[in-house]
Order: C-alpha cells, then structure tokens, then sequence
C-alpha cells in the first residue's frame, strides 16, 4: 500500500492524465445549422457535429471550428457541406443524400408500409368475403352463462 | 479451477447434443425412456453451466488474474458488485450468460410441462437444446472464457487486472445486461413451443396459451432491459440523452416491436382463430431478431460504442442465423394446412382490423429501424460508398409512425370486437376528439408552434381520455351494481378481466412515456467555461460555480464541482456534478448530476478544466418532461403485473372451425 504523500502525488497525476480538457468551442446556433445536416464521425456516437457532447471529441470540435471559420469568411450553408463531403465524402452526411441509390435508403420504410396496407387490404378483401359470419350453436350448458353475460352487459350500458 | 469450468462447459455441449438426438430419436421411435433421459440432459447441462458460471464469478471476485478474461475486465479496487457485474462485461463472459440464462430457462420449462404436451415436449426441448448446443459450442471451443494467459510455456499471473469500462460502473449496468438479456433470451420459448408445434402438427393453439405468460414476462424483461439502458445513458454519458439510435440500442428495440406485435396479434387467434401464419411469422421473427442483435454487438457488422471487440465470432452467428431462418420458412410452408383461419371478417370498421393495423405499424417501425441500421452497409456493398444514417434519419421516418402507433392505442379499444357502427364511433370518439383538439388550441396559443410536439400532446390526451373512459364507465357499473367506491370498483374489474385491463394500463404507461419523448423538442443547453464566482444562464436559470474540490479513492480520482443554481435571484438547488479518472484503465468519466422534476430536468455536467486554469467546462441543459418516461416505464410494469394476475372471471372463447364467432364462456374461479 502506497503512503499517503504518494497517494497524493498518485492521485494528482492521475488527474493530471485525465481531468484536462481544452476549451470547448461553443454550439452557436449558425453552427448548429450547418452541424446538424453533418454526421459526428468520432466512432463513439451516432450524433452530429452539432450534437455532439464529447468535449475532446476529435471530429466534432474541429468540424465546427472550421463550420465557425468558413461562415465567417462568408461561405454558404451548402458550400461548407460541400466541402465536408469533398474532403469525407457522403459519410459526412448525417443522412444519406435524396438522390441516386441513397434515396432508396428514405423511400423503403414507406414503400414498406404502403406494401403493408396492400396486404391488410387483400387480407381484408380475401377474409371479409364470403358467407357471412353465423352465430355459431351455443352448447346447452352455457345458455345460463350467456344469460348472465347478456345482463352484466345490460348493466354496463 | 479453471479446467474444471472449461470442462464443465464441454460436458454442457455434450448433454445439449444429446438431448437433441435423445428427444428426436425418442419421439420417432416412440422410446419414453430416450425422452425421459433427454429431459434429464436438460437439467445437467443446467446444472453444469451454473458450475462454470459459479467458478467464474469465483475467479473475477477473488482476483484470479491467470484467467485472460477476469485480467481484462476485473481489478482488486473495483467493488465486488462490480466485479460480479463482470461476468458479462466482455465477450467470452456476456456469451456463458447467455448460454446460462437458456439452460435455466430451458429447465424450467421442461420440468414445468414434464407431464404435459407430451406430443409436442420433446421437439420442444430439442430446438432449446439446438440453441443451447450452439451458445455452448461458441464458448468451449471459439470464447471461453476460461482461457489462461501464458508466456512461452508458463502460465502467468499479471497481479490486476484492466477492470470493468469505467462507464460500465454504474448501478444500472449491474442489472441492465442481465435483465435485457433475460428477455433476449426468453424470446426462445415461444419460438421452441411454436416451431414445435408446427412439428408436431398441432391444430390447436395450445402453444400459445403455453406461452402467452411466459411471452408477456419476456416482453416485460426487454422492455425493463431497454428502459434501463436509456436510464443509464441518461446518467453516465453526459450528453442527456436516452436514445441516440445506436445500431446496438436499435438491436434491441427490434424484437420488442415484434414481440409487442404478437403480444397483440395473438388476441386475434386466441379469440378469432386468426393470423395464425403471422403469429408463426411474429414468433420467430422475434428469435430471430434478438440472434441478430446479439450478432450485431459481436461481429463488428456495424460501428457502435456497444459493441465487444470485433472477432471471427461472426461466421458462426451469421451461419447458424441462415440454417434456423431457412428451417424456419421450411417449416411454415410445409404446414401451412394447419395454420388456417378459422373465420371470416365482418367488418372493417371493427377491433380486428385495429389489431390489424397496429400489426402493420409497429413491424413497419421494426423494418424501418433495422433497415437504417443496415443501410449503411448495404450501401457500401451496392456503390462502393460508406454513407453515414444518423439520428435525423430515425427521427424523421420513426416519429410520424409512432404517432400512428399513438393514435391506434387509443381508437382500439373504442371500437367493438366484430363491427362498430357509425353512432357507436360517434359516441365513443366525439369527447375525446373535442379534448385533443381544444388542448392543440390552447397549447398553440401559449406559443408551441412544433408541428409533432402539438400532435403528440393532442392524441396523448385522446388516448388517456379512452382508456379513462373504458375504466370509468367499467368501473360505474360495478359500483352501481355492488356499492363500493368508484376505487374499489375499479379495482374490481380491473381484477375481473385482468389482461384486459392490465393492457390498457401498460397502454397509459406508453402514453405518459411519449409525453416524456414529446419534451424532447423543447430541451435547450449550453456549454461554458467559467471560473469559481462566474455566472452563466440557461432558460430561466441562473448558474455559479462556487468552488472545485479534489480528491481520490482506490478506484479513482476525482474533481468535484459545487454548482449553485438562482431562478428569480434565489438559490434553488446546489448541483454537484463530479469528473472522475480512473486508475487502473486511465479512462476519463462524468457523474452528472441530475435535478428531476415532472416539469423538466436541470441537467448539469462537469465536462472537465481548462489545461492550467481553474476554470471548468461546464455543461449544462433543460430537459422539459423527461421524468415522465421513467414515469411511464412504472405504470407499464405495473400494467404488466396486472396482466399476470389470473382473472377473476375467465373468458373462454368458443369457436366453429368454418365461420363466426361462438358465445364466450363465463367461468367464476374459486376464490
């Protein structure tokens, strides 16, 4: 067991490795426009540079400087995406672009869902047909039940 | 010790490969001593995985470190709960879980049926077995984790460990793997008692009623499991939120829309004698579905801060996935004469198209999530480029299909098994429409313009009102009829059809859980740097960091934030938000500190210090309504647990095997 003095300077160096932290550089809402049409690639989170809470992330902070500087020096929102992608290429998107093959990765779920209602709409059409529905024969032995059934329902109303 | 629990672990395999062979010879030569001895296989290998399991902990508590596994995810300054929690923390461990967790199950229900179903038990047991044999075969041979380190020829003991991520040491994530893979795990039951009975050629929906408690705990477990993940992400990772659509939390999410479909979808069979290819279909969709999310956390398919190290694990995942689906499908078709419905339709404007309905829109979620997770891969595989779909994209394809999803809990139950008419509809939905829509009004004009926002408020109070409604005109009745308080009715029937009600609760503890997501577009936050005395504000807060204090433990060391919050210039709170680094892995971690109330949160994260300032990054967000969501997650438990509590009234349903819909039958249970 380590003394004390040595746990202390222990301690302070172990702080030292892990407490410090640069200054983060501030979401402003200019930079959260553009930041949030781009994807955080820091592998830790599936947020965007916008939204990205880690403080030393190694993506986000950096992104939003250069979103910061290329504003300043009057670039438009779709240029510096522009540029994002140049440099990254699509992944740079937090979505995938509406266009090409990507668009099919925004036109599947309602695609999907749209084949799911022409299903119900057979399943309907193909069990709703037909013979209607007959009250099937009721066993002796549950005349009395259907009775009591028949007046708490009465009671209900 | 190790030997023993590796070996433990082989003779486990051996006993869920014979239990197979036992159970399938067995019942083809109609041998009941090969049955008998197969179930009997089933209890060893149980016996025999809590042997390894036992040694394990053993070895993680009391420090083995010649064992690879408890060097990488154990140390001696860890607390034992900790240290217990390890045993799922890596790979080779979450894996002898799992393996443990089926053969408990699989004990419990072979000797809970041992003289029941004797058609269906033994294929049954053999399909459990056939999983088992393969979470086995992964851990003897591929990740065991009793592997030794060794140097040359010598066995080497490191003296301590790495320990556990420190973010994984937290409460919840002592109970949150266990209890998601309690669910995970459990969805194997229904899947075995339903693959068997397509097997078997059963006719009748005995698998079902077999099931339908054990699908309901399941179902429960993931749901608990899933909520405590958002619970602890919320806690630890310091950026507020509950979900952020990572493809493993996604992976976890899928069998619970399916499992909640069936939960739904297997109503209409039990009652009607309907959807029962989709049942088989719902079923294993849902076995399948928590193998794939297992696969997912494994195999390193796609990127995500979930998952364990990437491994050649995958190819045994992805091959077993491909023979038990193709098997699966084989199975469906070949005994479609069996699974046919037994009546016909009458209206479209009745329950069963709302179940219907429901069906479809929480499968469309399920597809729409996992299509997402995966497209990224898809994509690289079709053009060559790696293409990010982040958070905005499940936003916007999820949030209008949940408000779908919102709206059918609530019209459900206002509409009549069979057909409603339009004056029943008008009765039933005129208040609660008037209501919604007067609260979109006044919410419009105290200013909230967000269009989702706005609906999500108006149908949770058009549900609420319904199911409300359903429990006061019930609950009038009984009173009218017996004398007691309106409370004590509604007890009452809730206690008279408890499913029933016990649903209707779990669908409130949905809707005070969506008021919780609704908040979500109003969060704010900000993030400053700011020395001892400096204030900042944040909505209508003020904040000053009024002092730093450090100090350290055996496990790690710390700084420690005192942050006092002002609303109309008086302190409200003093928050203490603490930044910690921890020895043995020299990995950073935030303690965020938490002011809840049912309004909003005040969520305060102490990021770090500036390098040579006494400053600290601090930041800090307003999360409006998120209490609701843990909330919520209580009144579904509790919905839940009413759903387990045997009616005191049965309603049996009658059918005819052509058409219609036969009488229901009222039984008083001896009380």
């Amino acid at each position: 067991m380590l003394k004390f003095p040595n746990r202390l300077v222990l301690a302070l160096a172990l702080a030292a490795i892990c407490l410090p932290q640069s200054s983060t550089k501030l979401v402003t809402p200019e930079i959260r426009r553009v930041g949030d049409k781009l994807a955080c690639k820091c592998g830790a989170c599936n947020n965007t540079v916008a939204t990205c809470s880690m403080l030393e992330c190694h993506y986000s902070l950096p992104a939003r400087e250069k979103i910061d500087e290329m504003q300043k020096a009057g670039s438009a929102d779709q240029t510096i995406i522009d540029t994002f992608v140049k440099e990254s290429g699509l992944s740079a998107l937090a979505t995938p672009p509406a266009e090409g093959f990507f668009l099919l990765g925004w036109l599947m779920p309602f695609i999907a869902i749209s084949l799911g209602l022409v299903s119900v709409a057979i399943w309907f059409k193909r069990f709703a047909k037909g013979t209607p529905a007959t009250q099937a024969p009721v066993p002796e032995i549950d005349r009395r039940y259907l009775d009591r059934m028949n007046k708490e329902l009465q009671d209900l109303e | 010790m190790e030997n023993v629990g590796a070996l433990a672990i082989i003779l486990a395999f051996c006993f869920s490969v014979y239990a197979i062979l036992a159970s399938v010879v067995g019942k083809w030569k109609a041998n009941p001593f090969l049955l008998l001895s197969a179930e009997r296989a089933v209890y060893c290998n149980f016996l025999l995985l809590t042997a390894a399991s036992g040694i394990l902990v053993y070895a993680l508590i009391a420090g083995d470190f010649r064992l690879a596994y408890v060097a990488q995810h154990s140390n001696r300054s860890m607390p034992t709960a900790y240290k217990f929690a390890s045993w799922w923390g890596g790979q080779a461990g979450s894996l002898l879980l799992w393996a443990w967790l089926l053969s408990l199950y699989s004990a419990i229900i072979t000797f809970q049926n041992r003289r029941k179903f004797r058609d269906m038990m033994p294929w049954t047991v053999a399909i459990l077995m056939f999983v088992q044999g393969f979470f086995n075969l992964l851990i003897a041979f591929i990740a065991s984790p009793f592997d030794i380190l060794v140097q040359g020829r010598g066995i080497i003991d490191v003296g301590d460990g790495q320990g556990l991520n420190p973010l994984l040491q937290y409460w919840t994530m002592v109970i949150h793997p266990p209890i998601l893979y309690l669910g995970y795990v459990g969805f194997t039951v229904p899947f075995a008692f339903a693959m068997a009975s397509l097997i078997s050629k059963q006719k009748g929906e005995e698998w079902i009623h077999t099931t339908r408690r054990w699908s309901v705990v399941t179902w429960f477990f993931q749901s608990t499991g899933i909520l405590l993940g958002a619970g602890w992400a919320y806690a630890v990772l310091g950026w507020g939120g509950y979900w952020g659509w990572d493809p493993v939390e996604n992976a976890s999410l899928l069998p619970w829309l399916t499992s909640t479909a069936f939960l739904h979808s297997v109503i209409m069979q039990e009652k009607k004698g309907m959807m029962k290819i989709w049942n088989m279909v719902l079923v294993a969709s849902t076995f399948f579905l928590c193998i794939f999310g297992t696969t997912l956390t494994r195999t390193g398919l796609v990127s995500s801060v979930h998952a364990f190290a990437q491994s050649p694990i995958g190819v045994y995942f992805f091959t077993f996935l491909g023979l038990g689906i193709a098997g699966t499908i084989y199975l469906i078709l070949d005994r479609l004469e069996y699974l046919k419905t037994e009546t016909k339709l009458e209206s479209v404007v009745s329950r069963e198209s709302t179940f219907l309905f429901n069906n479809l829109i929480l499968v469309a979620s399920c597809f729409s999530i996992l299509w997402g997770t995966l497209f990224p891969v898809i994509s690289e595989a079709v053009t060559g480029e790696k293409i990010s779909v982040d958070a905005p994209f499940f936003n916007k394809v999820n949030v209008p299909i949940g408000l779908s999803l919102l709206f059918l809990t609530g019209v459900g139950p206002l509409i009549a098994w069979r057909r409603s008419s339009v004056e029943s509809l008008k009765r039933a939905f005129f208040w609660p429409t008037v209501g919604a829509l007067v609260l979109t009004l006044v919410l419009i004009f105290a200013g909230i313009r967000h269009f989702y926002a706005l609906m999500s408020f108006a149908l949770c109070l058009f549900v609420t009102w319904t199911i409300l409604g359903e429990f006061y005109k019930g609950s009038v009745a009984i009173r009218a009829k017996t004398g007691q308080n309106l409370l004590a009715a509604a007890v009452e029937l809730t206690h008279r059809n408890t499913r029933r009600y016990g649903g209707y609760l779990v669908h409130i503890g949905i809707v005070i859980m969506f008021i919780g997501f609704t908040g979500k577009a109003f969060d704010k936050d900000t993030t400053v740097e700011v020395g001892v005395g400096e204030k900042f504000r944040l909505g209508g807060y003020e904040m000053q960091v009024r002092e730093l204090v450090d100090g350290d433990n055996e496990n790690y060391s710390w700084r420690h934030a005192k942050v006092d919050v002002f609303q109309n210039g008086k302190l409200v709170r003093t928050m203490e938000p603490e930044r910690r680094g921890y020895k043995a892995s020299r990995q950073p971690t935030s303690e965020v500190d938490i002011w809840r109330r049912l309004n909003e949160d005040v969520y305060v994260n102490f990021a770090g210090s500036g390098v040579g300032s006494n400053k600290a990054v601090i930041q800090a967000y307003i999360f409006p309504l998120v209490s609701w969501i843990w909330v919520g997650f209580w009144v579904l438990l509790i919905g839940t647990v009413v759903c387990l509590i045997p009616s005191k009234v049965k309603l049996q349903y009658a059918r005819t095997q052509v058409v219609g819909v036969a009488s229901k039958q009222y039984v008083e249970v001896p009380k």
